[in-house]
């Protein structure tokens, strides 16, 4: 990562910049960063959501399978739909973005109790963690590292969702904004653009998924 | 007395449970006939195969028993595992306040009875700790507290000394002993260690394997506390290793 930061600043003092929008650039970033953020949360909601009630149910085996064929569709090829039902608008992206990021949440969460080891299992039963009280305080804790796991592929999914679909929608964003400079070859203010990207997920990763996973890892093990 | 059934925590008359498995339902538990005398230390030994653990969680309903009668004459059973079985994502204290939270206890009193069982296994110092941070018995003594905290009439313990080192095993069982006598419960330890089950138990339940069946019960009438170094305490080892030799 240290190597991106030197290329940028390289770049930037040397004035290969120098012809870039900055304000359309950043605004272009933000807005996707924004995209994917209110995605990522929609998608967490639902995918957690999804799959502690359907861990919890006693449809967990029967489902597996279906949610298996349903997560290897290829997002892109039902993006029609979403342009269809939605048109070319923000909530077009935000959900197509969502319909991408659920996938591994939800798999990860429901992986998780399914392998759950039975004397834990049991352990909760014992002890009283019995009927929906069993979701908030057991099988939502147990799966705290899969939420984490799910989260970061789920994320890194999204990124190219979100600015897939920019690209396809010309709907604002990172992914429209390098549409509209020169495509033919890489101009600066994709390059530029490309740059603010890395850095906002290598900040991102440090100070968000780092800690977590590192806590999570820890605390966790057996 | 044996025979009288209001005295007894727990029979089971003609139990049998199996597996589903991919293709055919495999016979774990054969013709289960056997009864827990109220406050008695129980255990079973057998082979691996036996269905001891299996027997264990038909007892407590965490699995069905295909067919024969189970009588639950206990108000509230609790375990502790093999492999400690401990939340990792709760501190010592509130793994073992975990069941009078789910009964609704409030947090005060709950982490002051929490508190008084980390107490009596000698944890108090470590109630901020989690399962990760805790050796072997040290987990196993927060799943001790644990199952103390909900004040069972049933403990159930699944091979809680073999997952642990000589030492460490003989303090808890002397510290087990003792728990014995203050509560009163009744005790049902799958036990593979024969030494250990002769020290602790006042019947040994003696399982064949392939399928899990009663080949035996073997009442142990050595006066407590138990001399592991005298004569007849090795007689009855010896025996009870020759049992569980020829159903091997």
């Amino acid at each position: 990562m240290a190597g991106v930061m030197l290329v940028a600043l390289l770049l930037a003092a040397s004035g290969y910049f120098g012809a870039v929008e900055w304000f359309a650039l950043i605004e272009a970033v933000l807005h996707t960063t924004y995209r994917l953020a209110l995605a990522y949360g929609i998608a967490l909601l639902l995918g957690v959501s999804i799959a502690l009630i359907v861990g919890w149910s006693p449809f967990a085996d029967a489902l597996f399978p279906v949610f298996d064929v349903l997560q290897n569709v290829p997002s892109f090829a039902l993006i029609p739909l979403f342009i269809y039902f939605l048109g070319f608008t923000d909530q077009m992206i935000i959900f197509f973005a969502v319909s991408s990021i659920v996938w591994p949440i939800l798999f990860a969460v429901l992986t998780a109790i399914k392998s759950a080891h039975t004397d834990l299992n049991d352990a909760a039963t014992i002890f009283g963690a019995r009927g929906l009280r069993r979701i908030p305080f057991y099988l939502a804790p147990l799966s705290f590292p899969a939420i984490l796991t799910g989260s970061i592929v789920g994320i890194a999914i999204g990124w190219e969702s979100v600015i897939g679909a920019e690209i396809i929608a010309s709907a604002g964003g990172f992914g429209a904004f390098i549409k509209g400079a020169d495509v033919s070859g890489i101009s600066q203010a994709a390059v530029a653009g490309m740059l603010a990207i890395l850095i906002i997920v290598f900040v991102v990763n440090r100070l968000v998924w780092a800690p977590l996973l590192a806590e999570s890892s820890k605390r966790y093990a057996e | 007395m044996l025979n009288d059934p209001s005295k007894m925590t727990l029979v089971l008359s003609r139990v049998n449970a199996s597996f589903a498995d991919e293709e055919k339902d495999v016979l774990a538990l054969e013709d289960i006939t056997l009864s827990v005398p109220q406050g008695a230390f129980v255990s079973i030994a057998g082979p691996s195969g036996a269905g001891k653990s299996t027997l264990m969680r038909v007892i407590l309903g965490l699995m069905p028993h295909t067919s024969g009668t189970i009588v639950r004459n206990f108000s509230r059973a609790a375990m502790v595992f093999q492999n400690y079985a401990l939340f990792p994502w709760l501190s010592a204290l509130e793994n073992v306040a975990f069941g009078l939270r789910m009964q609704g206890v409030p947090r005060q009193e709950r982490e002051h009875i929490g508190r008084e069982k980390l107490k009596e296994v000698g944890l108090e110092h470590l109630e901020n700790h989690y399962p990760n941070a805790l050796s072997g018995g040290q987990r196993q003594r927060v799943g001790l507290a644990r199952a103390l905290a909900i004040s069972p009439d049933l403990l159930i313990m699944d091979e809680p000394f073999s997952n642990l080192d000589t030492i460490t095993a003989e303090a808890l069982k002397a510290d087990l002993l003792k728990i014995w006598r203050s509560y009163g419960m009744t005790i049902l330890m799958v036990n593979h260690l024969i030494p250990d089950a002769v020290e602790l138990s006042d019947n040994i339940i003696v399982m064949g394997a392939h399928p899990g069946r009663v080949e035996k019960t073997v009442p142990i009438n050595l006066p407590r506390p138990r001399d592991v170094r005298g004569t007849q305490f090795f007689t009855h080892v010896d025996t009870l290793t020759e049992i569980i030799r020829s159903v091997s």
